[in-house]
């Protein structure tokens, strides 16, 4: 049987003044998380917040998770203190499929970095090779960046501002890679919606698999309350969509199946 | 030492009942809890032909609750009969299956399409209420005639315990609850969900994109607890108290103020395990005060003069 469980705040890294990862103690999410998956951790509000696994450490019965401040709820989450107590159910939703990946073109952006760390962990840990591009606004902004460097076999940036790698979004970067390298290549891709749906529209073109993780506005986050649906294709049903869940059908969707 | 309740001629092994909308069919909660040990569950709304249900953002956190606008999202009657009842029976818990329809005619036809099942299914939940949809539901359980009439005419079609949930969006419940009972119901539930809006102030938009949805939580409990007691004094046919309930002192509440039983929901969403707990705190309670009936508690409710 499932439960929620007590956790405890063991550590937080203040990757900025919005920003934070957060190291909890829960050895059956550490044991059973898989990247893609996420939690529904509570905070002082009512609901839970979902947010997605960063990184597991097995041996030290850990997980993370990165927050970045967009309201009420984050703020508490970020203002809280080393030893402080949650709960959180987890680990939730299906997460990326690695079965038979040879080559990974992982794609992040915003709050989608961190998934995408787990991602990245996981190939390494896997000897899949794993080719990392994340958007940032600019320089201070790029979370992780010291980190991706240590976990995947190139790890290229692109910033808004131009202060760090190339200028410009995660797209400029991708025109430029050649045909030749992408062979076998599966995309997965986490971050704000338009930047997911521009990468699957490449990866598409390209004619390659591609995975995203979708976020809608949650509530229970194990499929019961049916409030964070998204739009899927539905031919096979003779219909233009479903609405699935987010939570508890996905996160992760294979990007072909998305109605953006 | 008994916790089990009667609602009319249902007998459930506890009072504790999860809510339609919160808990689908119980699949996705039978992960975190033994349903076998509540006292039932309500089905998610099932209108006659499956539903989409609202399109956009369906959901918005108020201090101690959440409003909704899922819009009655559900496969169907046919699949639920299909697919889903099958389940909920074998999962050891009451059964009751909502029904929701947009037209006398389609509660009719649920109704009679329900019917032939009656082995399976302890009451049907006759959704009067649904505030995220634009016609039925609630434009029906607005009007103590409409209910009357409505609930006369399905009387005749099935000899199914017939529950009407009350919506708590009108001038007086207690006159929708009589409605009810005057057309020959055999309980009534309250409250659905409170109509209610959430604004963003930067776009000057509503969270929700249907602009208005059901409030539910334990903020809406005060409300929930004071339109039952005023049921409970207007009609003879027991009630099921439902709005916030999210601990065994909550059961005990409504129960003093009248209910026979209670449906729970939006505290499961936060707490998936909670509605077991609150039946082995009932249970505790019980053996803690000396209560041999917990049952006896209902409508005990003293008032000052």
């Amino acid at each position: 049987m499932k439960e929620e469980y007590k956790i405890k705040l063991i550590k937080k890294e203040v990757l900025g003044p919005t920003c934070a990862v957060l190291t909890f103690t829960c050895p059956e999410i550490a044991e059973e998380a898989k990247p893609g998956q996420f939690v529904n951790l509570s905070c002082e509000y009512f609901l839970k917040r979902p947010f997605g696994i960063m990184s597991v450490d097995k041996e030290e019965k850990t997980f993370s998770i990165g927050v970045r401040k967009v309201g009420k709820g984050t703020e508490k989450i970020i203002g809280a203190k080393e030893g402080d107590s949650f709960t959180v159910l987890g680990p939730l939703g299906n997460g990326f499929p690695f079965e038979g990946i040879r080559k990974l073109l992982l794609v992040g952006g915003g709050t989608g970095i961190f998934p995408i760390y787990c991602a990245a962990e996981y190939a390494r840990e896997n000897n899949i090779p794993c080719h990392v591009v994340n958007g940032y606004r600019c320089k201070n902004d790029a979370f992780l960046y010291d980190k991706f460097g240590c976990v995947c076999s190139s790890f290229d940036v692109t910033t808004d501002a131009g202060d760090l790698g190339m200028k410009g979004n995660v797209m400029a970067y991708l025109e430029t890679i050649n045909d030749s390298e992408l062979t076998d290549t599966t995309v997965m891709v986490v971050g704000p919606g338009i930047m997911m749906r521009k990468v699957s529209e490449w990866a598409q073109a390209k004619g390659l698999p591609c995975y995203v993780s979708l976020e809608q506005r949650m509530a229970c986050g194990i499929g019961a309350c049916l409030v964070c649906v998204c739009k899927i294709k539905a031919e096979q049903e003779g219909k233009e969509f479903v609405h699935k869940r987010c939570c508890k059908d996905g996160p992760v969707f294979s990007a072909e199946e998305v109605i953006w | 030492m008994s916790i089990s309740v009667k609602v009319g001629s249902v007998e459930l092994k506890n009072p504790v009942i999860l809510a339609s909308g919160t808990c689908g069919f119980g699949r996705e909660l039978a992960e975190y809890m033994d349903l076998s040990k509540l006292g039932a569950l309500s089905s998610k709304g099932l209108t006659l032909l499956p539903r989409d249900g609202n399109q956009g953002v369906r959901v918005a956190e108020t201090p101690s609750g959440m409003l909704n606008c899922v819009g009655l999202q559900n496969p169907g009657v046919d699949a639920f009969l299909a697919t889903e009842l099958d389940y909920m029976v074998n999962s050891g818990a009451g059964v009751v299956v909502n029904v929701a329809g947009h037209s006398n005619e389609d509660y009719i036809a649920m109704v009679e399409k329900l019917d032939p099942y009656k082995d399976k299914i302890d009451a049907l939940e006759l959704n009067f209420s649904c505030p995220n949809v634009k016609e039925g539901c609630m434009v029906i359980g607005s009007s103590p005639n409409a209910i009357e009439a409505l609930v006369k005419d399905l009387r005749k079609r099935t000899d199914l315990p017939m529950w009407i949930k009350l919506t708590p969006n009108v001038t007086s419940i207690a006159e929708t609850a009589k409605g009810a009972e005057a057309g020959g119901a055999d309980a009534i539930v309250a409250i659905n969900t409170m109509l209610g809006m959430a604004i963003d102030i930067h776009t000057r938009r509503p969270l929700l994109h249907n602009n208005t949805g059901g409030l539910s939580g334990p903020c809406v409990k005060p409300v929930a607890l004071r339109m039952v007691h005023d049921i409970y004094d207007a009609v003879k046919i027991p009630v099921v108290g439902c709005g916030g309930v999210s601990t065994y002192e909550d059961v005990l509440e409504f129960m003093i103020a009248g209910a026979s039983a209670v449906e729970l929901g939006t505290i499961t969403l936060v707490h998936p395990t909670r509605p077991v707990e609150i039946v082995e705190d009932l249970l505790k309670y019980c053996e803690q005060n000396n209560i041999d009936e917990l049952s006896s508690l209902t409508g005990t409710l003293e008032l000052w003069r």
